[in-house]
């Protein structure tokens, strides 16, 4: 034993000698603050996933995929990587930020320097006790005591919280590998890595994901570790990203998703136990939860056609998923939806500030793709499938049960490609991307990369449009994600939508508003405000006739000699009531193009089922943050 | 810093991780073994229990929430050791990738954070140089029309010397673009522009149209600026990393290969 403990040291030794630390430079490792020359007003939608699973992720890992957030970085940034399946891809377009969120459930940053052995812990307090606890059971009791009433007192040596050295010696430990990781592929100017993970509540499966995202880099970050989320309470994870707000003065959000699987969970009009909302939930909720993943693979949670019958475009993305919670232990009925989708939270929201003064809802909207691949993909033409095991290289992946605990009901075709994320920001820095989302000012869409822009205001007009637009829609008004104070007269707003310079032409522009009526009760409506071709398509009966449909069913293609490559207008809203708590967001919707699943049955020559080849063609979208206005404050 | 030969070796390393376990699990003198129904929380695990609740909160637990995290470790406990004796790691396709990706790990864990000297990476500079090159930038200015024809008039026009400013459609999209990546000019414009626009030639005339996914375009191509390889000193941090990634893999599978090179495979075909 004793010689196993010299050549232990001796080994050690030079194993720890060797070890120096992480390589990214300063700027690197920081949020981006003062490193880049900013744009006076938010230049461009800055484009990226929010939601990306690596072999960090225990699922994604038992699905298979062999690829690490390495890989899903340079993926991302734009370079070939090999996919597990040894498929060989790369983005046509890079993104501009990857949030990494691997499950904190069993992410491996469950190894801690505590493990370590002795000649690898070099601060002298963790050495004491180190030496104190394999002493004698006493002496271990009064360590244990010392290190509470430490950490209590916030004395603990630097070594256990943020000396990074002391943490590099845990060669091993994968959360601050990771935030090296990130930190070295974090361009300020160019590419944007955020620290980040999902926290995976799920009581009886019902699905209150969220993905919490940090401002911050590895100098902050590096003093926490994930919270874990099963069998925990979501104020349990606000308490955390409270504490480490307060600990390392950095930020932290969270981003709930795939409420389209919660059972009516997600928003519900009452506390989790049932009782009534209170004030302090629900401006906690609001304050930690400013953005809300709304389309992804696992469906679209915008609206569902139960709940929004007049809406000839509701229910994008809900087959399959509307059938129950995320595993199918529990099927879905249709007064479960109104806490499942969020134009129905939205309105809930209303209505819940004017009773508690606070809106617990009040959040914008993005999309992400919730990959398992590590590939951040969310074209039609170049789907890599939920995870590993659908893959582009299998077949019948469109046709296969999709058993996550059951095998009835969902099938591969439910599949979304899976969204992206679009922020408004002043440059490609953490700090700023992060800004961005904490006012709300992003947008959402189901794969394609629209611009959408919007003002809200009280004077603007098509005359508008001949200036400086921009400089005017933020001199006279708000952008998405921000709130009017009702001046007794009717909200106007510049929108503009610009197609995909790589994709469809767009169909229509559309204005949903949600509104709490003079008895109290929560309504909605969607008006066409935009669209192509509108000296031809003619409103008749309330509706705007169709826009056509040029996909090929039997070559997956379609022509862009329908739609309009922009639509652009000032729109006033018609039925504006004085007083009124309302929200309006836009909705933009692309010509019909083929799906994933249409271009797999051409490239693999499969027939597919009527139900899926129905659903084989779709509008694609985007979603803006609303827009709030809401009285005068007495 | 210059380390013998042998340090570097990965059979050295997974010699070594093996070492590490073993002693560490001898100095503590606690191993499981999945038979016993004897639980020792022991105040080496207590005080493990408050770490990880104070990293992850920020401050120490409270009695109840210490109890809560005990009650959290007996449970995973008792089923672990529970799994272990049904035998259900055998054949576990998680269980078997994780214990290959912490082989894989072990393998490649000197290579994050070893700091390779300058003349390992000059050289690797010296190899893979091109990587290094900035993107190519553009400089330009851009007429937006609907249609190839509307395009072709405009271009008459120009010539016949109309101001420029106003001479396109009205579209959402930056007349003047300067020294811009090629990245950006293909977020804005998309793929076909990018085409069209390396097609063309750096000239004071208006060029094309040139086509894109929006419509069609009349450019002034300014400057077409080429990314040139800048010099070591000022990019060593970028070639370390390319360096690092490059030899993670590489140990990883010099190390799986002198394992494999160890086992007699028979494929029944």
């Amino acid at each position: 034993m004793r010689q196993i403990s010299a050549s232990l040291v001796v080994l050690g030794a030079a194993l720890f000698l060797a070890s120096c630390g992480s390589t990214a430079s300063e700027e690197q490792r920081g949020n981006g603050e003062g490193t880049i020359e900013l744009a006076e007003f938010p230049d461009r939608p800055y484009w990226g996933d929010t939601h990306l699973h690596t072999d960090n992720s225990i699922d994604a890992f038992g699905f298979g995929v062999r690829l690490g957030p390495e890989e899903a970085l340079r993926f991302a940034s734009g370079e070939e990587v090999t996919s597990t399946t040894g498929v060989k891809a790369r983005l046509a377009r890079p993104l501009d930020f990857l949030v990494i969120a691997d499950h904190s459930d069993g992410l491996g940053a469950t190894k801690r320097l505590y493990d370590a052995p002795r000649m690898l812990i070099r601060d002298e307090t963790l050495l004491r006790w180190h030496d104190m606890m394999h002493e004698s059971p006493q002496q271990s009791q009064r360590a244990v005591a010392e290190l509470i009433n430490a950490a209590a007192n916030d004395e603990l040596p630097a070594a256990l919280t943020a000396d990074q050295e002391a943490q590099d010696e845990d060669t091993l430990d994968i959360w601050s590998r990771h935030l090296d990781t990130l930190d070295r592929y974090n361009k300020p100017g160019k590419f944007t890595a955020l620290a980040g993970f999902e926290y995976t509540l799920m009581p009886d499966g019902n699905n209150l994901h969220r993905v919490v995202m940090f401002r911050d880099g590895s100098d902050k970050t590096k003093q926490t570790i994930p919270y874990p989320g099963l069998e925990t309470k979501v104020e349990g994870l606000w308490d955390y990203m409270d504490a480490y707000a307060k600990k390392t003065g950095g930020q932290v959000l969270a981003i709930p998703h795939n409420s389209n699987v919660s059972n009516g969970l997600m928003f519900e009009l009452t506390l989790a136990d049932g009782s009534p909302m209170t004030a302090e939930y629900a401006r906690r909720r609001a304050r930690h939860e400013p953005v809300v993943e709304v389309t992804q693979i696992k469906g679209d949670s915008e609206t569902h056609p139960f709940l929004s019958p007049n809406d000839e475009f509701a229910g994008f993305g809900v087959k399959g998923w509307e059938l129950g919670n995320l595993p199918l232990t529990r099927r879905a009925t249709p007064d479960m939806f109104g806490g499942s989708y969020i134009r129905e939270a939205l309105k809930r929201g209303l209505s819940l500030e004017q009773q508690l003064g606070v809106n617990p809802y009040a959040f914008g909207l993005v999309g992400s793709t919730d990959s398992h691949t590590a590939l951040a993909t969310a074209d039609e033409d170049n789907f890599f499938g939920k995870h590993t095991g659908n893959e582009p290289a299998i077949k019948d992946r469109a046709l296969q049960t999709q058993n996550l605990g059951t095998r009835e009901g969902r099938f591969g075709w439910h599949y979304l490609a899976g969204g992206y994320a679009a922020a408004w920001a002043r440059g490609n820095t953490r700090a700023e991307i992060f800004d961005a989302f904490k006012r709300r000012e992003v947008y959402a869409t189901t794969g394609p990369r629209m611009v959408v822009r919007i003002f809200g205001g009280f004077d603007f007009t098509e005359k508008d449009w001949g200036g400086d637009w921009v400089r005017a829609g933020y001199s006279r008004g708000v952008p998405m994600g921000g709130e009017l104070t009702d001046s007794g007269k009717a909200p106007s707003f510049l929108i503009s939508a610009l197609k995909d310079p790589d994709g469809a032409n767009l169909d229509r522009v559309q204005v949903v508003k949600g509104w709490v009526d003079a008895s109290g009760n929560l309504q909605e409506r969607v008006y066409d405000v935009v669209w192509s071709d509108m000296d031809r398509r003619r409103a008749a009966g309330g509706k705007i006739p169709a826009v056509g449909d040029t996909v090929d069913r039997t070559a997956a293609t379609y022509t862009n000699t329908i739609g309009a490559a922009e639509l652009r207008s000032v729109w006033t809203d018609p039925d504006y009531r004085g007083g009124q708590w309302a929200f309006y967001y836009v909705r933009v919707i692309e010509i019909p193009t083929p799906r994933w699943t249409l271009y797999d049955a051409v490239r693999f020559g499969i027939k597919l089922p009527a139900d899926a080849m129905a659903d084989a063609v779709a509008q694609e979208r985007a979603y803006s943050s609303p827009i709030w206005i809401k009285p005068a404050a007495k | 810093m210059n380390l013998p030969g042998w340090t570097r070796e990965p059979l050295v390393h997974f010699l070594l991780a093996g070492i590490l376990i073993f002693g560490l699990f001898s100095l503590r003198g606690e191993e499981v073994d999945p038979a016993s129904r004897t639980i020792d929380v022991d105040r080496e695990q207590l005080a493990q229990l408050s770490l990880v609740f104070e990293r992850t909160m920020g401050r120490a637990p409270t009695d109840a929430e210490l109890d809560q995290q005990i009650e959290n470790y007996i449970r995973d406990e008792v089923l672990y050791r529970e799994a272990l004796r049904l035998g259900l790691d055998q054949g576990d396709a998680v269980v078997r990738r994780r214990m290959a990706q912490k082989m894989d790990m072990i393998a490649s864990a000197r290579a994050e954070t070893a700091r390779p000297d300058d003349g390992v990476l000059r050289k690797w500079y010296a190899e893979n140089g091109a990587r290094f090159a900035p993107e190519v930038s553009y400089t330009f200015d851009q007429l937006w029309f609907e249609a190839e024809g509307e395009a072709q008039a405009g271009l008459a026009r120009l010539r016949s010397g109309s101001d420029w400013r106003r001479s396109g459609g009205e579209i959402s999209l930056p007349a003047s673009v300067d020294a811009k990546s090629r990245r950006e000019v293909l977020a804005s414009f998309g793929e076909l522009f990018l085409v069209g626009l390396d097609r063309l030639e750096p000239s004071s005339d208006w060029q094309g149209p040139v086509p894109s996914g929006l419509g069609w375009h009349l450019v002034r191509l300014e400057r077409r600026e080429p990314g040139k390889v800048p010099p070591f000193e000022d990019i060593r941090e970028q070639v370390e990393n390319d360096w690092r990634t490059a030899t993670i893999a590489a140990r990883k599978e010099a190390a799986y290969d002198l394992l494999r090179s160890a086992y007699n495979v028979k494929i029944e075909r």
